[in-house]
């Protein structure tokens, strides 16, 4: 007989196990995993944060549909808050990051599952005829997960918020690159564009040496002399053309465009300077409350502090096995009784999973710390760049811009009065194409500090900082 | 010299006299100083024969005919005890070089230059100079023969006049010319800046009578386009060159009836060059230099007289020739205002397409000079603050391409005062004119033809 019905006399009595389903199904919760779960408060961190929305909500979004949303967004011109919308949405690195959202709701799920119970099956055969081979079955479940399970559930759950809190801080880092990115790409326009002008200049200085040679005005060394001027603007407006080119590939990685996409156009220019920098009272603080890498090291420490003590309650407790046994002596009637198996822990007290485990969340207790003093030292150090990058755009604009262009104005009123010549004209058109760069450049700066203080204060900056300059 | 002529008409201020005949011939028969009687009760003339007895001090219109400054003033003065007191005021003038250019300059009683002081040979004039200026300064009489202590050197034979302080000056005038007075402290600076002054002592009897007798003094300046102060620095590149401190279009006309004799007094104390002075239509001699007469042998006729900076020539002429003759520096730089002595040299330059190509760059950009600086008198384009295009004026054909040293010396037939009569209107035929057909086929002139030219050089 080969007993077959040892597992269906299980299932028919399957009565005693499914007690200890419910108990686990009652401990574990929902323990299914759902799309958009972690996805939601990844965009609302981020649309607090940046008033962008990362369009993962409900989960991976349709490709197509976004595809559709990128081409009608870059076809309209880009602005810096279509670059953060399209980064959020469409940056390659970015998108796989939301996909770990996936990978770490399912540990969390698995975290929450009891581990599946044993079956074993003895088959004892007749060694002489006339004995009876004999079948043992049994069904055992570990029931130390029952009790652990809530306590791993917790810190399952504590690891998935830390997950959340990763991935939101990744798109948060994700949307001040790809801002700074397209600061940088509005400067390189238009220090092409002054470029061309002092190009343009020395074009004239070029040809009206030429023209002087050609009557005779001039010695072949001071012809010689002036034109080199107008090779090295030529240059130096091809190393800028490929800033430019550069700066709008860094753009395209960022916003994962490729195709025709990558044609956008510029839909604003660079901001003029805000009549005020944001508030750096208690920015500190501010950053400490409101940073995702903080929150997330935070959590983690206090996750390792709840696995100690987990470990630490449940050090005596070995091995808890619970079990039935079916098995048919070869004399007797089918007998079915408990099985139970206690590990003894007498070697391992588990002490070197605690040591471990009190080691890692000392580390991060330390990792805590440098993240947080980190932290500090970069709002302090973005806000100075906010500061003294303000103090150069300002020099810039009332100071030296000024001055560039009244020598260029009271050089063309020498001009007129032939007073000053062609050359000292277009020399003074260069000093001006260099302050507006040099006033650009400064902007620029301005900005991107901006991006960096917004960033190492947690996403945005404190009210009262955004007004702007009529 | 035409000591026949009747009647010698001087004026000043429009205020007209009649010095007789009978005046004069007695002044010079005398050889002293004139009783202070008026020239019309033609008064018997006493003379100072011993040294200790002064002259009476001379007075204008019965001793001498004053001296017209073209854009100049005089300083004034007033008789204290037989002695002629004047008072020189050094300060800071605000001063207009020609319309449409102002400088601060350094000068004396308000004027740039200083007034110019007249008197007569054997005065005793006392001068008091008081210092307004934020620097210390001294005057020198130049070349009037003084006792030591009152040359004006400051350190060498003074002490410098400092800021608020009124020095004296005495002595008797011991001569009769063209001389000068200047800052001797710091004379870089302060000449630089102006202040330079005539002084004309006439003669006590009259040597060589005139009906017109101007004065004008010579400067350099260094005013760059925009600026308000000139720059007593500048060594070489003076630009803007001045008769009695204006500047062609700025510079009053010499006027003159058609045949007066006409004497021009010109001193230079321009800080580093000397003036080649030409006149036009005229030959004249050089009577005097600040070094006293010369001598009527040694007088030759000349169109040019070079003025050395720190002496005074005197020119004397007959104006026989109605008309507007040019009178000017004769080197060309000194006839130009404010300019760039470094632009560079456009002439013959095709400008193509540049204009094109620059407009991006400088909109409303256009190429000039490529046929020269005459275009620039009138182009109507902004230009520096406080500053004068390089050279032109208005004249009765077209724009007179000139600047600095040039003024106009106008003769004309039969008029009553001095002011300026306006253009000379002279004979159509007299004038130069675009030649008509005519003409051309008359005189066989083909203005197509290569233009003809009989070659010198070396034929084998
Ligand atoms: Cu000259």
């Amino acid at each position: 007989m080969n007993h077959p019905s040892g597992v269906p006399s299980l299932r028919r009595r399957g009565g005693v196990a499914v007690p200890w389903l419910a108990l686990a199904a009652t401990a574990i919760g929902c323990a299914s995993v759902s799309p958009e779960r972690g996805h939601d408060q990844v965009a609302a961190l981020v649309a607090q944060r940046t008033g962008h929305k990362t369009r993962w909500e409900k989960g991976p979004p349709d490709a197509e549909a976004i595809a559709r949303w990128v081409r009608m967004l870059t076809a309209a011109g880009l602005t810096g808050d279509r670059v953060v919308e399209i980064a959020l949405v469409n940056n390659p690195d970015l998108q796989s990051v939301y996909e770990e959202l996936g990978v770490s709701q399912a540990d969390m799920v698995q975290a929450g599952l009891l581990r599946n119970p044993s079956f074993g099956a003895d088959l004892g055969f007749r060694v002489r005829s006339g004995e009876n081979s004999e079948l043992r079955l049994s069904l055992v479940q570990d029931f130390l997960d029952l009790f652990v399970l809530p306590q791993r559930k917790q810190i399952a759950q504590q690891q998935f918020e830390a997950d959340t809190l990763r991935v939101a801080d990744r798109a948060l880092e994700t949307a001040t690159e790809a801002e700074k990115d397209f600061l940088a790409a509005q400067a390189a326009v238009e220090l092409v564009a002054f470029r061309r002008t002092v190009v343009a200049a020395s074009e004239g200085a070029f040809a009206l040496a030429q023209r002087q040679f050609d009557a005779g005005n001039i010695s072949e060394l001071e012809r010689a002399t002036q034109q080199p001027t107008h090779e090295q603007a030529a240059l130096d407006l091809a190393r800028d053309e490929m800033s430019l080119l550069e700066a709008r590939e860094r753009i395209n990685r960022r916003l994962g465009l490729w195709g025709e996409t990558t044609s956008w156009a510029f839909a604003d220019t660079l901001p003029p300077l805000p009549a005020v920098d944001p508030a750096v009272d208690q920015l500190e603080m501010f950053a400490l409350q409101r940073r995702l890498d903080v929150a997330v090291a935070r959590r983690q420490a206090a996750l390792l502090a709840k696995a100690v003590e987990l470990a630490r309650s449940t050090r005596l407790l070995g091995r808890l096995e619970v079990g039935v046994d079916a098995h048919q002596d070869p004399n007797g009637p089918r007998v079915i009784g408990p099985n139970l198996v206690i590990e003894l822990p007498l070697f391992d007290q588990r002490q070197a999973v605690i040591a471990r485990l009190e080691a890692q969340k000392r580390q991060q207790e330390r990792h805590l710390l440098a993240v947080s003093i980190d932290a500090r030292s970069e709002v302090r150090v973005a806000s100075a760049r906010v500061r003294v990058s303000r103090q150069a755009v300002l020099r810039y604009r009332d100071g030296l811009l000024p001055l560039r262009q009244t020598v260029l104005q009271q050089t063309l009123l020498q001009y007129n009065g032939m007073l000053a010549g062609l050359y000292q004209l277009l020399a003074a058109k260069q000093g001006e194409a260099d302050a507006r760069r040099g006033y650009l450049e400064s902007l620029r700066d301005y900005w991107s500090a901006r991006a960096d203080l917004a960033r190492a204060v947690g996403g945005s900056l404190p009210e009262g900082g955004h007004h702007h300059e009529p | 010299m035409s000591h026949e002529r009747k009647s010698i008409t001087a004026a000043t201020d429009g205020e007209t006299c009649v010095l007789s005949r009978r005046a004069l011939l007695l002044a010079g028969a005398t050889g002293g100083a004139l009783a202070a009687a008026s020239p019309a009760r033609g008064a018997a003339a006493t003379i100072a024969a011993s040294p200790e007895r002064a002259p009476s001090p001379g007075r204008a219109v019965r001793d001498y005919l004053p001296v017209t400054v073209p854009n100049g003033a005089k300083l004034p003065w007033k008789l204290v005890g037989g002695v002629k007191v004047f008072h020189l005021v050094a300060g800071e003038v605000d001063h207009e070089m020609a319309p449409g250019l102002k400088a601060l300059c350094w000068g004396y009683n308000g004027r740039v230059h200083g007034p110019l002081i007249e008197a007569v040979e054997g005065d005793r004039v006392r001068i008091y100079v008081t210092n307004r200026l934020p620097a210390a300064t001294t005057v020198h009489w130049h070349a009037i023969l003084t006792p030591n202590g009152m040359d004006g050197v400051g350190g060498l034979t003074q002490k410098a006049i400092q800021p608020g302080e009124t020095f004296k000056y005495e002595f008797t005038l011991r001569q009769w010319g063209t001389a000068m007075y200047h800052s001797h402290h710091d004379e870089m600076t302060q000449i630089g800046l102006g202040m330079t002054g005539l002084f004309v002592i006439h003669p006590r009897r009259p040597q060589r009578p005139v009906d017109r007798d101007f004065a004008i003094m010579l400067h350099e300046w260094r005013i760059d386009p925009g600026a308000r102060r000139p720059n007593p620095n500048e060594m070489v590149e003076f630009n803007v060159l001045t008769m009695n401190a204006r500047a062609f279009p700025g510079t009053a006309p010499l006027v003159v009836r058609t045949g007066q004799r006409v004497r021009v007094r010109i001193g230079n104390l321009s800080p580093m060059d000397h003036h080649p002075i030409h006149l036009h239509g005229h030959q004249f001699r050089v009577t005097e230099t600040d070094g006293g007469p010369v001598a009527e042998s040694a007088q030759w006729p000349e169109t040019t007289v070079l003025v050395p900076t720190g002496s005074t020539r005197t020119i004397e002429f007959v104006a026989h020739e109605p008309g507007d003759w040019a009178m000017h520096c004769h080197m060309t730089h000194h006839v130009m205002n404010q300019m760039g002595h470094g632009t560079p040299n456009l002439i013959g330059v095709q400008p193509g397409n540049l204009d094109q190509q620059m407009e991006a760059v400088v909109p409303g950009y256009m190429t000039m000079g490529q046929t020269g600086m005459a275009d620039m008198a009138d182009m109507g384009m902004a230009v520096p603050a406080n500053s004068i295009p390089m050279l032109g004026g208005k004249g009765k054909h077209d724009v007179i391409t000139m600047g600095g040293m040039f003024t106009v010396l106008k003769v004309r037939d039969g008029i009553r005062g001095y002011g300026d009569p306006g253009w000379y209107d002279g004979p159509a035929g007299d004038t130069a004119r675009a030649a008509v057909a005519d003409d051309l086929r008359r005189d066989g002139i083909d203005a197509e033809r290569p233009a003809p030219v009989e070659d010198q050089s070396p034929t084998g």
